[in-house]
């Protein structure tokens, strides 16, 4: 256990911890104790970086349809980490970029139970859909995606997401129907 | 009021140009951000930003238990006066995000977000209106 890669103020979900990447998988332990949060390797579905204000965010997508953000990573993280996924764990992390534009209109990309938002090709949000507790119908454009309300993803949330909602347009071609999509 | 080199048309959009950009928040709530223009939503552990253009409307409510709501409606093609429509030929392709609702543990903090997009959006409709009257 004495291998891999130790940080200090690690956010997960607002709350500070350390996080140890080690070859047998992860474990974020919060500050003075309590929660802890342990993946083994078998378990990891998918590795990302992604440049977020005044730090680098590593997440990991889970098997059962999780995802842990850690953030609060500088740039030689980075490298010195992708190093060690590669070597030691067999991942090859992928670079996401973040969408700052602020704009509310763009594509919605459906993978396992992640749903992304991108705008530009750049992702301005992501959700879990196995925290969805419900899906409406709402007239012939909308999708309403309502979230279950209690906090998982153990997040420091003061305001927390409840629902969210897509109009999708006629004219798109994508979601005509989930069959034709491989 | 020709000199103003900060003011941006609405059909450009931009809320920030570098990640950088985004103002450091320590708490994952609902914030405005005056100076540019934008406010910023905490979806799943991250603050995403939304140019004010974007916003329709903005309502709350509260409970018996002092939680407060908060429901934001984002312009989308064929809502008369959105700004996108006259770009909705250019993103025919897209989808667009309509709504979005918040459970907020601070009906203070409720009621001071919803009039600060009131009036932020108050501020930047009246600019455009009177931009777009100076046109003509």
């Amino acid at each position: 256990m004495a291998d891999g890669h130790l940080f200090n103020n690690i956010l997960l979900g607002g709350r500070g911890g350390t996080l140890r990447v080690h070859s047998g998988g992860i474990i974020w332990k919060k500050q003075g104790g309590g929660k802890v949060v342990e993946v083994d390797k078998a378990d990891i579905v998918g590795v990302s970086w992604m440049k977020v204000p005044r730090a680098f965010q590593l997440g990991f997508r889970i098997k059962d349809g999780l995802f842990y953000k850690f953030t609060g990573f500088r740039e030689q993280d980075v490298s010195s980490l992708n190093a060690f996924l590669q070597n030691s764990v067999g991942i090859t992390p992928e670079e996401k970029q973040l969408s700052v534009s602020g704009q509310n209109w763009g594509e919605v990309d459906l993978d396992g139970n992640m749903l992304t938002f991108l705008v530009g090709s750049k992702q301005a949000f992501e959700v879990s859909l196995a925290d969805v507790s419900q899906t409406q119908l709402q007239g012939k454009n909308e999708v309403v995606l309502e979230f279950h309300v209690d906090d998982t993803t153990g997040a420091n949330e003061k305001d927390s997401l409840m629902e969210l909602s897509f109009h999708i347009p006629n004219s798109n071609t994508l979601f005509v129907g989930d069959e034709t999509r491989s | 009021g020709e000199g103003r080199g900060s003011v941006r048309s609405s059909s450009e959009l931009i809320a920030y140009k570098n990640v950088n950009d985004i103002p450091q928040s320590r708490e994952l709530m609902i914030q405005i951000d005056q100076k540019n223009e934008v406010i910023l939503l905490p979806i799943y552990g991250s603050m995403v930003p939304f140019h004010i253009a974007t916003v329709k409307s903005v309502t709350s409510q509260q409970d018996s238990n002092r939680t407060g709501y908060i429901r934001i409606i984002f312009n989308v093609p064929g809502t008369p006066f959105s700004p996108q429509d006259a770009n909705s030929m250019k993103f025919q392709g897209s989808i667009y995000l309509k709504e979005v609702s918040f459970r907020s543990k601070n009906p203070r903090h409720v009621s001071e977000v919803v009039q600060q997009i009131k009036s932020l959006r108050r501020q930047v409709n009246s600019r455009e209106s009177e931009k777009a009257e100076r046109a003509t």
